[in-house]
């Protein structure tokens, strides 16, 4: 290896000169295509290839085991009519506002009350970062339990004589989706902290200080000095969020399966039961390009702005 | 932009290409056969679903296959949701496993139907000439040739604890009447009378769903339904809705969000009074408990209906791209044994009954019970996604627990049922 690099060390420190224009460009070394296209091959087969059939999967109906049959646009038309998929749209925009943006809100909430040094702060931190070490399907198991008919939940609310308030909470429709947003929250928030925390510690104290000395309030400095120098990692962080959103998938499977009858489907769970349980492969594939469409919009969003934005500076 | 970067440019470009055509290629099902008549080396690989009391049975037959010296079995066990999930990949891959345990009826000529299944009419012919007439017909394909070996069968039945019944003084029901009365002389002991473990098993639904249709409209009329021959937006099926919609307010309140171990432990600690369930149930309540626990038949509710059961039929088929299918004959050949059957069904732990006459099986009374009456049955059914297909069951599950949650908008649950049968069937 340490042979191979020299090589190239070697032939991109020769070739400098060749661009000041000395002479015409080197043919660079089997090496160089080597290590650019090994890993495109993989890339290619691991992930291009399959994403490619993906989409053209989508304009067939096809189960799994007979011969498949060409419908052109047909799985879309189905899907703009298809009740089950307009919930699971209303369901995902739902979690994208809730978890994204609740998720946004408390990181930055506590990631502010907590991003001080005072002694005990490290122990809260902690307390709220601990959640990630679970699985998702941990967590579904531990929120499960929590939500049982006779669960601690239902226990506490009768406990404190609010028998009213009880719930069959993951079997009742109006209930289900937020029992599981509540459970997805209380995993992200100390992921979302601890994003935010990186971002205040990078901040330069002065300016907040500078603007303390002029009387601003603590809302001022928060609205006007702290909230505009954390831009780029508000970014970061809004992309990871609607990007989680979009591909939450397992804490629903874990804890309602996009039950009762598909009343907490979201996109991704609807695509895997329709491709695994109802065996439409073909309709699944076009719920996936629904959601790639969906994911990809956001990415290439975001990349316009942070571009335009490196402009700008 | 300099040359070089160009050059890259359409480089990628041509890989970018390449991979396109091939990717034009998308392999959707196959039909070939290859003829073998030599097995390849190794061991017959046999995937199954059970990973409980029916696991130890099949270990047993594999133990004493494997003595016998004509080759060796690799079992390999996955929980029921994943090998349903994978099994139509297995079937289409290139090197599939050999053998699979599968449900008969329309679940098994599913696969048939597009010529991934193994032609065991030979094995049927030299092995299993003392099966009963009614098993032929449903190991077979629409042509005619048997695909499946069947192992065993197993009952439904309304399970109770007889010592809940005998405190709160019901004896089991006969009729519907008697059920409804019985139900509510439970509720007024303050009893739940009926429980389901709905929330991860919602296809238990199913089961009233197969048993009130049966009673109502007969076996014929019910398996043409599944079979899309009728609408489920019509008059015979409101009528199944309607006697479901008297038992509704004697299920749990909160049957939709109960677990299937809750559901279990709320019947054998006296918090709920009736079970609607397959003999499998009886694994689930601790040995110690089991022999307080007992069945009555699914009540009859027409009696100018002939009486019919549910008998699911569990079994083994083999893929046609297998390369031992010499092997796997033998195999099979010997599970459908009185031997093979005999260890089978006596390492399953009671909840099933051999098919093979000759067989020697432990019965308790409850098998005794179950066997008598699946013999009396006029004619007997499987379950709703072995009649139906497997990919029909989340439309029933989803209607059935929408009807239990909203009996309300049946008009509306039975449109949307029937629109995703529909779709379903039309192979999409």
């Amino acid at each position: 290896m340490a042979g191979l690099s020299r090589e190239v060390a070697v032939w991109f420190v020769t070739s400098v000169p060749t661009r000041l224009g000395r002479r015409r460009v080197s043919f660079p070394p089997p090496v160089v295509f080597a290590l650019v296209l090994v890993p495109f091959a993989i890339e290619a087969v691991g992930v291009f290839w399959p994403a490619i059939q993906g989409v053209m999967l989508s304009f067939l109906n096809w189960n799994g085991i007979a011969p498949s049959k060409e419908v052109g646009l047909g799985n879309y038309v189905s899907l703009a009519s298809d009740p089950i998929f307009i919930t699971a749209l209303k369901n995902t925009a739902i979690w994208i506002v809730l978890f994204g943006g609740l998720s946004f809100v408390g990181g930055l909430g506590v990631a502010l009350l907590f991003q001080s040094g005072r002694r005990g702060v490290g122990i809260y931190r902690t307390a709220l970062f601990l959640p990630i070490v679970f699985s998702l399907v941990v967590t579904a198991l531990i929120w499960d339990t929590f939500f049982q008919p006779t669960g601690i939940l239902n226990g506490l609310l009768n406990a404190v004589g609010l028998h009213s308030w009880t719930h069959v909470w993951l079997a009742d429709p109006s209930t289900a989706l937020y029992a599981i947003i509540v459970a997805a929250l209380w995993r992200e928030i100390g992921y979302v902290m601890v994003l935010f925390i990186a971002g205040l510690k990078a901040l330069d104290p002065a300016i907040a200080e500078a603007a303390r000395m002029d009387g601003c309030s603590r809302w001022q400095r928060f609205r006007y000095i702290t909230f505009p120098q954390l831009r780029s990692v508000n970014l970061v962080i809004l992309s990871v969020l609607v990007i989680d959103s979009l591909r939450s998938f397992d804490i629903v499977w874990a804890m309602t399966a996009g039950g009762p009858f598909n009343s907490t489907q979201l996109l991704s769970t609807y695509m895997y039961s329709t491709a695994f349980q109802g065996r439409q492969l073909g309709y699944a594939s076009a719920i996936a390009v629904v959601i790639f469409v969906l994911a990809i919009g956001v990415i290439i969003t975001y990349l316009v702005r942070a571009l335009s934005e490196d402009k700008e500076s | 932009m300099t040359r070089k970067s160009h050059r890259w440019l359409a480089v990628t470009g041509v890989a970018l290409a390449a991979s396109v055509a091939l990717a034009g290629c998308v392999s959707t099902g196959s039909t070939s056969t290859a003829a073998v008549t030599k097995d390849a080396p190794g061991a017959l690989v046999l995937q199954s679903r059970f990973t409980g009391a029916e696991k130890s049975g099949l270990e047993a037959v594999i133990k004493a296959f494997d003595k016998k010296g004509e080759g060796k079995v690799q079992l390999n066990s996955l929980p029921t949701t994943t090998f349903d999930t994978q099994l139509p990949s297995y079937l289409t891959s290139k090197n599939p496993p050999d053998v699979y345990t599968w449900y008969a009826g329309q679940a098994t000529r599913d696969f048939a139907d597009q010529g991934l299944l193994l032609n065991l009419s030979d094995v049927w012919k030299k092995s299993l000439t003392n099966y009963s007439s009614a098993l032929k017909t449903l190991s077979s394909t629409t042509s005619g040739e048997q695909v499946f070996v069947p192992s065993d069968y197993y009952w439904w039945g309304v399970y109770y604890s007889k010592k809940e019944f005998k405190k709160l003084g019901i004896t089991p029901p006969k009729t519907w009447n008697e059920f409804l009365a019985d139900s509510a002389k439970v509720k007024a002991a303050g009893v739940t009378p009926i429980t389901m473990g709905l929330s991860d098993n919602s296809w238990l639904a199913a089961a009233w769903f197969d048993y009130l249709d049966l009673r109502i409209n007969g076996a014929k009329y019910h398996l043409d339904l599944l079979a899309g021959k009728h609408s489920y937006d019509s008059a015979p099926v409101r009528k199944v809705f309607a006697a479901m919609k008297q038992v509704l307010p004697d299920l749990s309140p909160s049957v939709l969000g109960t677990s299937y171990n809750q559901s279990i432990s709320d019947l054998s600690t006296g918090k709920s009074a009736m079970y609607l369930a397959g003999a499998f149930i009886e694994t689930a309540v601790p040995k110690s408990e089991r022999s307080d626990l007992g069945f009555f038949q699914f009540p009859i509710i027409d009696s100018s209906v002939p009486v019919s059961e549910e008998a699911p039929t569990d079994g083994f088929m083999v893929s046609a791209k297998t390369t031992r299918p010499n092997l796997a004959k033998r195999f099979l050949e010997f599970a459908a044994s009185a031997e093979g059957q005999s260890l089978l069904l006596n390492g399953e732990d009671g909840i099933s009954l051999a098919v093979n006459p000759k067989a020697t099986q432990t019965m308790d009374v409850l098998s005794n019970q179950g066997k008598k009456m699946l013999l009396d049955a006029s004619q007997v059914t499987q379950f709703f996604n072995r009649d139906a297909g497997d990919a029909q069951q989340t439309p029933a599950d989803t209607a059935l627990t929408q009807f239990i949650a909203q009996p309300n908008d049946l008009d509306a649950i039975l449109k949307a049922w029937q629109a995703s049968a529909v779709k379903l069937r039309s192979g999409s």
